[in-house]
């Protein structure tokens, strides 16, 4: 470990964040959507009239509370396919 | 095997095409043929389309859509067909590639002001970003942050799938990725959805704020 080149280190460090760090991402956004769900369904079995109106924005509202999870997927595959740390140690 | 970036098929004058400009050029002639051919067979389907497009943008932002029509309706058109032409073999979906999400939300965010400015006047409209003029600077980053993130999430929904069928096709090629390649169409044409609903939303948040009635379905179209 103490011989470890620094560019693998930097690797292996890279893959354990992109793991950690989609899992993670992934965790909290679906449990927003799914407080959203539960609250757009609980209001629609209460008054099917405004089933409608709640559709419309309860898919904007997901698309924004989605977009989180959207974005460490970014950063993820930014580690992952175009790492600039690594550029430092394999030109 | 699967790269971030798209490839450059070949260069016009040193300005490299990559594939996804190709395939952009393909879906726009296919849609341009699609729509020539229904308007000489089947009008009707047409009309529909059209007023399916005008009573989602009027319900959304809650006033007559004739405006902003012909904007969002092709938007909702290129963003449907963009994310779901990805499926037809060797054409690469265009919204693959970061670019062109990020050219479209650019289209939305000068559309916002361009549709503001026209119906408040440039001083009122400029006066109304900056209401209070301690917001002005949070207005700016909403401005621009909104830009971003509307390109972000359709680049990272399509492409996250590309990715999770070509994994699956590297790990088992026969008919395990089709049941995601129909979700895939479900994402592409929901993400469509979502994108035109939310430049819906962004224009309506420029312009004034008092609500006309929404009028029936009727669209002005022109006969033919």
């Amino acid at each position: 470990m103490a011989q470890m080149d620094p560019g693998t280190l930097v690797t292996i460090v890279t893959i354990i964040v992109a793991g950690a760090g989609i899992v993670i991402g992934a965790i909290a956004p679906a449990i927003a959507e799914g407080r959203a769900v539960v609250k757009a369904l609980e209001s629609i079995a209460r008054q099917p009239d405004s089933a409608g109106d709640l559709r419309t924005t309860l898919l904007i509202a997901m698309a924004l509370l989605e977009s989180t999870a959207i974005y460490v997927l970014l950063v993820v595959l930014i580690l992952l396919f175009a790492n600039p740390l690594l550029d430092r140690f394999f030109t | 095997m699967l790269g971030v970036f798209p490839e450059v098929v070949f260069t016009i004058f040193g300005i490299p095409v990559s594939d996804t400009v190709v395939s952009t050029w393909i879906m726009m002639a296919v849609i341009v043929a699609v729509i020539l051919l229904l308007r000489r067979v089947k009008p009707t389907a047409l009309e529909m389309l059209v007023t399916f497009l005008y009573d989602f943008v009027s319900e959304i932002m809650r006033r007559p859509a004739d405006p902003f029509l012909p904007l969002l309706g092709s938007l909702a058109l290129f963003v449907g067909v963009a994310n779901v032409i990805g499926l037809v073999p060797f054409i690469t979906s265009p919204t693959r590639d970061l670019n062109t999400p990020l050219a479209l939300s650019l289209v939305v965010f000068i559309a916002v002001h361009v549709y503001g400015t026209r119906e408040m006047g440039l001083l009122p409209y400029l006066r109304s970003l900056a209401s209070p003029v301690f917001l002005l600077p949070l207005e700016i980053i909403g401005q621009i942050s909104r830009t971003i993130s509307l390109s972000i999430r359709l680049f990272g929904n399509i492409f996250s799938g590309e990715i999770i069928i070509a994994i699956l096709f590297a790990l088992v090629p026969l008919f395990v990725p089709l049941p995601l390649q129909g979700f895939s169409i479900f994402t592409g044409l929901l993400q469509a959805y979502i994108f035109t609903a939310l430049a819906s939303v962004y224009i309506s948040t420029g312009l004034p704020a008092d609500e006309p009635p929404v009028p029936e379905s009727e669209p002005q179209l022109e006969e033919e």
